[in-house]
């Protein structure tokens, strides 16, 4: 029986654990509480196989198990690294949290279809710790895809036009992508014969056969194949899928999604092109210009959004293309900036959604313009959104001081100072769009009351329910200052240091 | 030893059995399902059975009569057709044991001994023209298979008639133009054993009448295939035809057109002729992406379940006949592989089609609303037949599209690999279209909000009986199962059935 616990099988416990988990939870859908509870239980004992992996990773390297053959020379195969375990943390971890919150959420909103929308979310979560762990592009396609179908219900939860709309162009544009990612696995296959990820690129052999130019197409469909990475111009179905229930934008649309997209893209430069052919085809420049652009004008559009989703959507994408940006300087401290800045950035911009979520549940706001007085009636959740809303802006000591310190290094280190400006311009945008929102909030009086002398009452603790809302965003508050004192926090820092050991042979 | 005779066993039982099931459903009708359902489980084994010979042996030849070839009819069993019988005979049993329900309501039940007559010479003509090695053999077969199906189509609802008929024009136009082809083969070489005339034909290779002979085979074939533009029969036929006759030809009668097709351009006649000399194959891979198109498109422009799947077939087919005319071993193992896989998808999904007529009544898109509710597990076989035709991994759907993506790639054809993308996305748009209306009740009730409030009952769960579910549970399994274990498959299997020389 404790074989079944050894170090080889603990990535498949990982997938595991979500697939049986959204499985208990579809048999056991007419006794709700049972069915969160299998919720708790999954998410729990996700993050702590996930931990338990680290100490193993970062002695050893890496954890390879394939189960069957696929295809000739590919397997379906894991292959957890330091990199893939930073992921993987990440979204168990905030998974855990979600969960509270959703339980919360849907509850308190009396929501329909609750055993569809949990067993999405665990189907989802399946998906992205095996985009995570993948040791091969095929076997990465695969848990891409559940990821993509997955999410489409949750998406268009609320089955309004609205809702609907938004998860008709959310799969109409991510399995368009899906195409494109298959298309280049095929190409990738065809060149070299192996889709397996390595830490010198495998298709550096490719060139001696095929001329640049097609490597340079390849990468371009993997680019429009990510497309979760939201970087523009393809962009445009994340701020319309912002029309899932607040939850589902937390953890999808700012952790498990996009960061799978962004985590492909990493994953394409580094371990299937390698650091000397991005550089002989110039790609890191490519992807460097598409993710700076994206960078600046994100964050414009941020700032004209009145709904505060999308207003938060827009700052994902933004955040989002900042990764790719740290990624595309080729640096190692640029790439160490891009790699902790997943967690950190994760963990900051839920404490943001889930502060919507729990304005527009315990408030009923959920439009900017709207917001003014609600840090009186709600402390705890703007307090937290200002902590964060500062971590955005790169502030210390708040987790996004650390990511940006080691990209504006990266930067320096490779000599590519426009996008070090790009940065720095970025904090400065970030700052315009969050500042209003938190000086409204504290130093407005509701509109409500701004008449007559109504007395301003503190709603979060209205009712029991509204604590699994308030504490999560809390906890995840907390977290993103704990992460920029103690970077070093479920050895994030340690795994990101050795994965770029690996790449580059040295920080 | 018995397992010699399994070549001809496997077409004489369900032929002998057919023939008691009208005079034991006249004395009882209860009696008929049984004997069908003996037959086919025999012709499993037997398939089985073959099909593990063929692996650890080799190819069989079974003379019948202990006639030699040419003289007497040969049947051979290689590979190729082992799968394909294999397939048949699964497919069809699981779609027998469904059809108890499904039957009872649609038809009158004076009518039952008559379909199951009828429906077990069909699959014996089915099972007889994959493992027949003799050209006019298989001619007389395509008959019995053809002249069923014309009479299973007929006994549908209101418009099969004339489907029926339309079906029966055609079909008979393309078995003449393959006895035509057959003929003229006859007339210059005076054999009719498929291996005998390939062994003839190389000398003859450039004489016209061979040419003839060809296009006449292939077109008859194509007929019979439903292969774009000779498709237009089958939409109506399988659409008012009874749910079980759809589900069963649906899936197997055009793959077993394709499975001739295979056999005639690469056995009868040679990789050389058909590939190289006539360069009939770039034709082929045009013909499969307007297919693919035509077929995808019309099927989005349609209201009926049924309909949908028909038109999808109709694509299918071109993902087949495009990945036979890539011409290259990878992608004719795609075809091959898309044979096996789409069979299993298509029954899956013409299962679900009957599953939800037996509860509504129709088989419009409009009555799927709600199933994921009403009806859960029709709607997880169906959402594992959608996601397999749309080419999700792990099912069996995406592996078929790999190969022949692949083939497209190296032969670097690159209308049929954007047609087939092209494709994808369309059933997509598809499927999702159908998981909707499954999936989301609000929206129907903001639809129909002039309504007044409380007209929408949440719906109440309502599930099929087992003996429908249990088929489509199993058939939903195995997609995933040929999917994951596609690569056994492949190395035991489809290697050695693409033609050599290739």
């Amino acid at each position: 029986m404790t074989e079944l616990f050894a170090i080889e099988y603990r990535p498949w416990l990982a997938i595991l654990c979500p697939t049986i988990a959204s499985l208990l939870i579809i048999l056991s859908g007419r006794r709700p509480n049972l069915r969160e509870s299998w919720t708790m239980i999954g998410s729990v004992l996700l993050f702590l196989t996930v931990i338990s992996m680290t100490p193993f990773v970062l002695k050893e390297g890496h954890i390879r198990c394939s189960l069957f053959n696929l295809l000739p020379g590919v397997d379906f195969a894991l292959d957890v690294d330091a990199f893939g375990l930073i992921f993987a943390t990440t979204s168990s971890c905030l998974w855990i949290l979600v969960s509270l919150f959703s339980i919360g959420y849907m509850r308190s909103l009396e929501e329909h279809a609750q055993t569809r929308y949990y067993f999405c979310f665990a189907l989802a979560l399946l998906g992205a710790i095996g985009v995570a762990l993948s040791a091969n592009l095929v076997t990465m396609f695969v848990f891409y895809e559940i990821l993509t179908i997955s999410t489409y219900p949750l998406v268009a939860h609320e089955e309004t036009p609205e809702a609907i709309y938004a998860g008709h162009k959310y799969l109409a544009y991510l399995l368009t992508g899906g195409l494109f990612f298959l298309f280049g696995i095929l190409m990738t296959y065809l060149l070299v014969g192996t889709t397996d990820f390595s830490h010198h690129g495998i298709l550096k052999p490719a060139l001696g056969s095929t001329s640049k130019l097609v490597l340079q197409i390849v990468f371009f469909c993997f680019m429009v194949g990510f497309m979760k990475a939201a970087w523009m111009p393809v962009h445009s179905w994340l701020p319309t899928a912002m029309a899932a229930p607040t939850p589902v934008s937390a953890l999808l649309h700012a952790v498990a999604v996009v960061k799978a997209g962004v985590f492909g893209i990493i994953k394409i430069v580094f371990y299937l092109y390698g650091i000397d052919l991005m550089r002989e085809l110039g790609l890191g420049v490519a992807l460097g210009c598409v993710a700076a652009f994206t960078v600046i004008v994100a964050n414009l559009y941020a700032i004209g959004q009145d709904n505060l989703k999308r207003r938060l959507a827009y700052s994902t994408i933004n955040q989002l293309s900042f990764i790719l940006l740290g990624a595309a300087l080729l640096s190692p401290m640029g790439t160490i900036g891009a790699m902790i800045h997943i967690p950190f950035h994760g963990f900051m911009k839920i404490t943001l959604f889930l502060c919507a979520g729990a304005i527009a549940v315990i408030a009923g706001k959920k439009n900017v313009s709207e917001l003014a007085g609600v840090g009186r009636i709600m402390p705890v959740t703007m307090m937290a959104f200002t902590v964060t809303a500062a971590g955005m802006c790169s502030i210390p000591p708040l987790a996004g001081f650390i990511s940006k310190w080691y990209f504006c290094l990266g930067s320096i280190q490779s000599g590519a100072m426009v996008f070090l400006f790009v940065a720095l311009a970025a904090s400065v945008l970030d700052f315009v769009y969050f500042f209003p929102i938190v000086r409204n909030a504290f130093f407005e009086r509701p509109a409500e009351t701004r008449g007559g002398g109504t007395e301003i009452r503190r709603k979060e603790t209205g009712r029991p329910i509204y604590l699994f809302m308030v504490i999560p965003l809390a906890i995840t508050g907390i977290f993103s200052i704990i992460l920029c004192l103690f970077p070093n926090m479920f050895h994030i820092f340690d795994l990101a240091q050795m994965a770029v050991r690996n790449l580059f042979g040295g920080v | 030893m018995i397992s010699e005779q399994f070549p001809a066993l496997i077409v004489v039982t369900p032929l002998i059995l057919s023939f008691f099931i009208p005079i034991l459903g006249w004395w009882r009708r209860s009696l008929c399902l049984p004997i069908v359902l003996i037959a086919l489980s025999v012709c499993t084994v037997f398939a089985i059975g073959l099909l593990q010979t063929v692996m650890t042996q080799g190819k069989i030849h079974y003379w019948l009569g202990k006639w030699q070839p040419p003289w007497g009819i040969e049947y051979v069993v290689d590979h190729l057709n082992a799968l394909v019988l294999f397939f048949v005979s699964f497919i069809s049993l699981m779609i027998a044991i469904y059809s108890k329900k499904s039957i009872e309501q649609e038809l009158p039940e004076h009518k039952i001994p008559q379909f199951y007559t009828l429906f077990l010479l069909n699959i014996t003509g089915l099972l007889g023209i994959t493992v027949t090695g003799d050209a006019f053999n298989l001619y007389v077969l395509v008959e019995i298979a053809s002249f069923t199906a014309y009479g299973l189509v007929a006994i549908g609802e209101d418009g099969a008639f004339v489907a029926s008929f339309r079906y029966i024009v055609m079909g008979t136009i393309g078995a003449c133009f393959y006895l035509l082809g057959v003929g003229h083969l006859y007339i210059v070489t005076g054999s009719l054993n498929m291996a005998d005339l390939s062994n003839i034909l190389p000398n003859l290779y450039h004489s016209k009448v061979i040419i003839v002979a060809f296009a006449f085979l292939i077109i008859g074939i194509a007929l019979k295939m439903a292969l774009f533009p000779l498709h237009a029969w089958l939409p109506d036929a399988y659409t008012y035809a009874p749910s079980t006759v759809s589900a069963f030809m649906g899936p197997l009668m055009t793959k077993v057109g394709a499975y001739v097709l295979i056999r005639i351009m690469f056995t009868v006649f040679k990789p050389e002729f058909s590939i190289g000399m006539l360069q009939v194959t770039d034709i082929m891979v045009w013909l499969g992406v307007a297919a693919m198109l035509f077929g995808g498109i019309m099927a989005l422009s349609q209201t009926d379940f049924k309909r949908m799947l028909c038109y999808i077939i109709v694509a299918e087919m071109g993902f087949i006949v495009g990945g036979i005319g890539i011409a290259n071993a990878t992608a004719i193992k795609g075809a091959i592989f898309h044979i096996l896989s789409d069979a299993f998808m298509m029954a899956c999904l013409f299962l679900v089609a009957g599953t939800i007529m037996y509860k509504t009544k129709g088989h419009s898109i409009s009555d799927f609303k709600g199933i994921f509710r009403k009806m859960p597990f029709t709607a997880i076989i169906f959402t594992v037949g959608a996601l397999a035709i749309i080419g999700v991994p792990p099912t069996c759907g995406f592996f078929s599209k790999w190969y022949l993506l692949l083939g497209g790639i190296e032969a670097k054809h690159w209308g049929f690999v954007i047609a087939l993308l092209l494709c994808t996305l369309i059933n997509v748009a598809l499927f999702f279209r159908v998981i909707d209306k499954g999936l989301y009740l609000h929206v129907h009730a903001l639809e129909h909000a002039s309504e007044p409030a409380g007209h929408h009952p949440e719906p109440h769960y309502d599930e099929a009986p087992l003996s429908m579910l249990i088929p489509g549970f199993i058939i939903a399994i195995a997609i995933f199962l040929i999917g994951i274990f596609n690569q056994a498959i492949f190395k035991n299997i489809i290697e050695f059935a693409i033609p050599l020389r290739l």
